[in-house]
């Protein structure tokens, strides 16, 4: 069951980076809101879960006796200057005209995508392999 | 072309490696029924959990919907190592039942 449960924290992780991806993507043509504050690109940091007192206690980051799967660390927020176009006529423009949109890369967005998808499947693969070994087992000794 | 060293292999504890092995009861701390009874209260649990999580699903998906079919395959498997246990226990009852006297 715990292979299985590594997998279940993965898809966790994965679908919560294509809910981002998907929000930087949406937003990419969005200009600055009424309170003037561009849209900043957001990216999800993961790393290994497991407790921090174990870490401690153990003093290194290679603990394998505790496989915990991995686990969402936080959420950062790209720091790139927005994209300054000249639109006069929208009402978002400031004093000479120039819109700021954010500045999302498009190429890496679509990028995060294809990349969270394909690590998705290969998590589902995984519990899947983890599944068919478990009922596996449970064949071991019958004979009806 | 110069070939970057390749960096020693460390080994970790074994105890990392190596399954827990199963543990050899001495002793047994609980009765046979209380252990039977305990194993279907976690199966019990395990199905109620997948239920309830079904049932949010329904009224609002923005619940990952792999945390659904998760929840229900733990609970279909863990209904199956029950009904394997189950069907094990009753063969021997019956063996031992059947014994000619």
């Amino acid at each position: 069951m715990q292979a299985m449960e590594i997998s279940r924290t993965a898809l966790d992780v994965e679908w919560r980076r294509i809910e981002i991806a998907s929000q930087n993507l949406a937003n990419i043509n969005s200009a600055a809101g009424p309170s003037g504050a561009v849209y900043r690109a957001r990216h999800l940091l993961s790393g290994p879960a497991g407790d921090f007192a174990s870490h401690l206690e153990n003093g290194s980051a290679a603990d394998l006796h505790a496989l915990r799967g991995v686990a969402v660390t936080g959420i950062v927020e790209d720091n790139a200057p927005p994209r300054l176009v000249h639109e006069p006529g929208n009402p978002a423009a400031d004093a000479n005209g120039m819109v700021a949109y954010p500045a999302i890369d498009h190429a890496q967005e679509m990028l995060t995508l294809v990349q969270s998808s394909r690590v998705y499947e290969a998590n589902v693969v995984a519990m899947n392999a983890a599944r068919q070994i478990y009922t596996k087992a449970l064949e071991i000794g019958r004979h009806s | 072309m110069t070939a970057a060293p390749v960096a020693p292999v460390t080994a970790l504890p074994l105890r990392d490696a190596v399954l827990p092995a199963p543990p050899v009861a001495v002793a047994p701390q609980a009765s046979f029924a209380d252990m039977l009874e305990n194993g279907v209260d976690a199966v019990s649990a395990k199905v109620n959990q997948a239920d309830a999580l079904a049932r949010a699903f329904a009224l609002d998906d923005s619940i990952p919907v792999h945390q659904v079919t998760y929840a229900l395959e733990q609970a279909r498997m863990s209904l199956e190592l029950l009904t394997q246990m189950r069907s094990r226990l009753l063969d021997g009852y019956q063996q031992i039942m059947n014994m000619q006297l």
